[in-house]
């Protein structure tokens, strides 16, 4: 590469080099875990991430292009623009909301849908980092990524609710069957307490 | 000041007298099922034939006019046994004429953990039985990052360790047998952002048993389902950009997901915190503690109000003793 790393962001579970126009995202080993583990996730989430993250474009869904792909890492198009968890307002939240429905239309589900991994662009909001995606389109898989993505509003932003309603919105403009994912976020919710 | 606490959510019934500068006296009274896992009539029956000894034995240590406040385990936990405590506690305060403090259970559990190793603002795993959460503060509350989809580890190991003839609890007989291995076998990694599941493992693992060894299924069971709860640990500090990590509940006791935390904090250059596992079982110690700092900003749990609730999330507690 010979125009240079920009800059690098250590994530939770990859490196990812930033250039002028492209990013590189590589999975280093974790050595907390053992070595079959370690290399196992990191071969399927590389392998899994390109496949889904290309469909998904595909599908219509603002994501980035991939442009190269080795065993622990991928290049793909450099988005410019703010995470969500850095800028969020009503607006955003719909955008969100509508990007995430086409992505669940497509019978994909992110797996990992956090203010983190969305990014305001030209006014899309992309989805990065498909690390954690996987195909299905059951009430269940969408109602996993709406808890998500609900619970890092609760955990990390102000205005909890009116982001949210921001958010159902946008969801609800092409997915017509969103009263039943958000009863279903509910119930997972409920699932998971002390009983 | 001086508080008394009694906890009693699941298999501990303990009670403790607190003050500023340490604990004063503990007593406790665990329940240990002859066969089988936690019986929740047993658990409470234990709790009700013991509960008188163990609140004589303390209140033999001081006199009576000490005491400000009776704290209690109010929730999540299983119902017969917070009636019991709880009711205890009623009568306590009546008879004490001092308020009534009803404590989260999860929350006690962080902050006697603060209180011994002396965090600011950690990440918590908070790991036990039926408990599984990733948890930290923001704006008044110990928000949950992520947790369970289904079952807590604890019982998910203690679940596997009963089908194969070990008796409860079943935890660090599993953490032996595991020792004996480093051969690993593939099992089913389940996490969805900031959540993960381990019912899906349970099941794994004891199929796995017709054809492996009961070592080597322990080894991978426990390499497998800890890998998950340090990598949403590791999500949640990259997520919230804090720079410590606490580990707290009883299956924290493990060696080997201390080890892995540490290595993990290690190579994002963050601190690790695991207490004493004194501290990181349930402990009347923790309920009088946190009773404590709520009574000091003001808290108190009127009569009316101190039902108990089996399904209390820490969320739901208003955190006001933390200044920002």
């Amino acid at each position: 590469m010979d125009n240079g790393v920009v800059t690098e962001f250590k994530g939770a579970e990859a490196v990812v080099e930033i250039y002028d126009d492209i990013i590189i995202k590589h999975r280093r080993p974790k050595g907390y875990r053992v070595q079959e583990l370690d290399l196992r996730l990191r071969k399927e989430r590389t392998r899994s991430e390109a496949k889904i993250q290309s469909d998904a474009r595909k599908a219509g869904v603002p994501t980035p292009i991939i442009f190269d792909i080795n065993a622990f890492s991928i290049t793909m198009e450099r988005i410019t623009g703010r995470a969500l968890k850095f800028s969020l307002n009503e607006k955003i939240c719909e955008k969100a909301g509508e990007s995430l429905c086409k992505l669940h239309l497509a019978g994909i589900a992110h797996g990992d849908p956090t203010t983190n991994n969305m990014i305001y662009s030209e006014d899309k909001v992309y989805l990065i980092d498909f690390g954690l995606a996987y195909y299905a389109n059951t009430l269940e898989a969408r109602g996993v990524d709406l808890h998500v993505f609900f619970q890092t509003l609760a955990s990390t932003h102000e205005r909890f609710e009116a982001l949210k309603d921001a958010f159902v919105l946008g969801y609800g403009k092409r997915c017509f069957d969103v009263n039943e994912v958000v009863d279903k976020v509910t119930e997972i919710k409920e699932r998971g307490r002390y009983l | 000041m001086i508080v008394l606490g009694i906890e009693g959510t699941a298999w501990n019934l303990s009670a403790s007298l607190v003050e500023e500068n340490g604990v004063i006296h503990e007593v406790s009274s665990p329940y240990l099922p002859q066969t089988g896992g936690i019986h929740p009539r047993d658990a409470a029956q234990h709790f009700s034939n013991n509960i008188g000894y163990v609140i004589r034995e303390l209140l033999s240590k001081i006199e009576l006019h000490e005491i400000r406040a009776i704290a209690f385990s109010q929730g999540p936990g299983l119902g017969p046994c917070l009636r019991i405590v709880a009711t205890a506690a009623r009568a306590l305060s009546l008879r004490l004429k001092v308020p009534l403090i009803g404590v989260n259970h999860c929350i006690a559990h962080i902050e006697i953990e603060r209180w011994k190793t002396n965090l600011t603002d950690p990440v918590v795993l908070y790991i036990s039985g039926a408990n599984s959460q990733v948890l930290s503060y923001r704006a008044g509350r110990y928000r949950i990052l992520g947790e369970t989809l289904d079952i807590g580890i604890g019982n998910a190991i203690d679940k596997f360790a009963r089908s194969v003839g070990l008796q409860h609890p079943g935890g660090p007989k599993v953490e032996r047998l595991a020792q004996k291995s480093n051969n690993y076998i593939a099992m089913p990694y389940v996490v969805k952002g900031m959540d993960f599941s381990f019912s899906g493992i349970m099941t794994a693992a004891k199929e796995a048993l017709s054809h492996e060894s009961l070592e080597d299924v322990c080894y991978s069971f426990q390499e497998t389902a800890f890998a998950m709860l340090v990598e949403v640990t590791e999500r949640a500090l990259s997520q919230t950009g804090k720079s410590e990590a606490l580990l707290a509940g009883g299956v924290g006791v493990n060696k080997r997901i201390q080890e892995m935390l540490q290595m993990m904090c290690e190579e994002r250059g963050a601190q690790f915190f695991a207490p004493r596992p004194e501290y990181m079982t349930d402990n009347g110690t923790m309920i009088a503690y946190t009773g404590m700092i709520m009574l000091k900003s003001g808290i108190e749990t009127p009569i009316g109000l101190s039902g108990v609730n089996p399904g209390f999330r820490p969320d739901e507690v208003e955190v006001n003793w933390i200044t920002e």
